[in-house]
């Protein structure tokens, strides 16, 4: 068993691989908490798409990826703001038109070079053994700086989330913290880029939130949990990348799939055993 | 307490000429009415006459088209005045995982800032407003496992812990049962008490005329402002109401629950 559990860990680039892993865990898990509570799902699946031809710009121009995916996730995130502000088209319509245009022209851009062909499955799902030291800096250092705005800016966030009109009572500036959240789930979305891919942030942002959110009551202990099933999964799932020979993103989603429904069917209070439970009169 | 020795002139809150328009459709226009240092006005009108319109422009989330509010002699949005506002039930998400003392906890948040943490004074005051309402031993429970009328008094408590001058609260009296339609009046008694302005909103005529020194009539613009025998005269009543009022025996009934 302890040689089952070592055996992989012998090679350096599992080593990152399952490093890089346990921080997108996390900090998706964390940011996600607010995604799952603000109903921001479809947004955070749209801005993940969208870094698509930031990706590809970057690529072209020879600059850093990671930069050029972090730009283009922000332009994306205001222009939907741009689009919906005074109801002139809903918001989530905005998101459904500039998720798929965004989308369409990463591709049209990538398919314009030939030698993309490689790169493009990593962009979309993830290339987790293929993260370097600088990689992993990288994503700890900006991985860090969202856990740690999180933290500092609790009470404004909580505000903005749960009860905008107190927001507005207190004069605090509700506009500029709903724009900090926009950057700081960009930012995430651009640290897991590597790992579990465009395809699957989405998921790694709701489901460990969504899980933890059927097994707490408060909202730090929420993003505890979810933090704490995020990492296991990206753990578990690296392991079973490896034994089972599957893609390591899918891996890491579908574990984190499997808490949920185990949540979904066994959580004190919500789960379906528990509403099956025969009731004393 | 802090502030409560401002004097009563000039008027608390005053309105001139104000309008406001929602999701781009006019929906209050010129409404002029002084509210005196610690007196209570009931906002009545029916439904869609610019209740909650007035209340989201007095907190500065929806912005003013044009008039004057001042707070006790200061515009809006430089006031220092703390400003308190109790929503309607259907507004809140019950289902974010807060507990009952979190959501107390953050009428204090004006004091704490955005990164202080609370203090004992914040914890005092937290507990002694729990106590006041009588949800003293809710204070661990998810607000979403509450009855409506517990929800009521968590949000009752939440704009006491603010110690506010000037205290909102939106159809209070809808839809909550009878204990805490009872605690909201014995809470209105005791603001009267503490000098605090108090503007609620209400279907209830009756309980408007009854309860409170001055009444202001909506209908999408001010039908009436003035003492209940005053704004509540059967002329004012019909044209806020319209068709919706019968009057028998000189009572005014309104019907105002389908539309």
């Amino acid at each position: 068993m302890i040689n089952w559990l070592l055996e992989p860990l012998a090679y350096g680039f599992l080593q990152r691989g399952l490093l890089a892993a346990v921080i997108v865990g996390v900090v998706c898990a964390v940011i996600g908490s607010y995604v799952v509570l603000r109903g921001m799902a479809f947004l955070g699946d749209a801005l993940a798409h969208a870094i698509l031809p930031g990706v590809a710009l970057a690529y072209l121009l020879g600059a850093n990826l990671t930069v050029g995916a972090f730009i283009a996730a922000i332009i994306v995130a205001l222009l939907i703001g741009l689009f919906s502000r005074q109801g002139a088209v809903r918001e989530d319509t905005a998101i459904g038109i500039l998720f798929a245009a965004a989308l369409s022209l990463g591709i049209a851009m990538i398919s314009s070079v030939r030698t993309f062909a490689v790169d493009l499955s990593h962009i979309l799902f993830g290339n987790v053994l293929g993260v370097s030291s600088a990689d992993l800096y990288l994503a700890g250092g900006l991985g860090a700086l969202v856990l740690l705005a999180v933290a500092v800016f609790y009470k404004p966030l909580l505000v903005i989330s749960f009860d905008p009109v107190l927001a507005a009572t207190l004069r605090w500036p509700a506009e500029l913290f709903r724009h900090l959240l926009l950057v700081l789930l960009a930012l995430t979305i651009v640290v897991s880029l590597q790992t579990v891919g465009v395809g699957l942030v989405a998921a790694m942002l709701v489901t460990p939130a969504a899980t933890a959110n059927l097994l707490t009551r408060r909202l730090p202990s929420m993003m505890a949990v979810a933090a704490l099933i995020g990492a296991l999964s990206a753990v578990i799932g690296l392991y079973l990348s490896y034994y089972l020979n599957i893609a390591s993103g899918a891996a890491v989603v579908l574990v984190c799939t499997g808490c949920f429904l185990l949540a979904m069917l066994v959580a004190p209070g919500r789960g379906w055993l528990w509403q099956l439970r025969p009731r004393r009169t | 307490m802090k502030g409560r020795d401002i004097p009563a002139s000039p008027a608390r809150l005053e309105l001139e000429n104000v309008s406001a328009s929602y999701n781009g459709r006019p929906a209050l226009s010129g409404v002029t009415f002084q509210a005196p240092h610690g007196s209570q006005v009931a906002i009545v009108g029916p439904n869609g006459a610019g209740k909650s319109t007035l209340f989201k422009v007095l907190v500065g989330l929806l912005p003013l088209q044009s008039g004057h509010i001042l707070i006790h002699g200061q515009p809006l949005g430089q006031h220092k005045d703390c400003v308190a506002y109790v929503p309607q039930r259907e507004e809140v998400d019950w289902r974010f995982p807060v507990t009952v003392a979190d959501v107390v906890m953050m009428g204090r948040y004006n004091r704490q800032g955005w990164f202080g943490r609370p203090s004992a004074a914040d914890r005092a005051a937290v507990r002694r407003c729990l106590e006041q309402l009588a949800i003293a031993d809710l204070a661990d429970r998810s607000i979403g496992e509450l009855s409506g009328g517990q929800q009521q008094r968590v949000f009752l408590a939440r704009a006491l812990t603010q110690e506010p001058h000037i205290l909102l609260l939106d159809e209070p009296f809808t839809g909550v049962d009878a204990t805490t339609q009872e605690a909201t009046l014995d809470l209105l008694d005791a603001l009267r008490q503490q000098g605090v302005t108090t503007l609620v909103s209400t279907h209830d005529l009756s309980l408007a005329a009854r309860r409170f020194e001055y009444v202001l009539l909506l209908n999408r613009e001010m039908v009436a402002f003035g003492p209940p025998a005053e704004a509540l005269s059967a002329r004012a009543i019909q044209t806020a109401f319209g068709g919706r009022v019968l009057f028998v025996d000189g009572v005014a009934v309104v019907d105002d629950c389908c539309r």
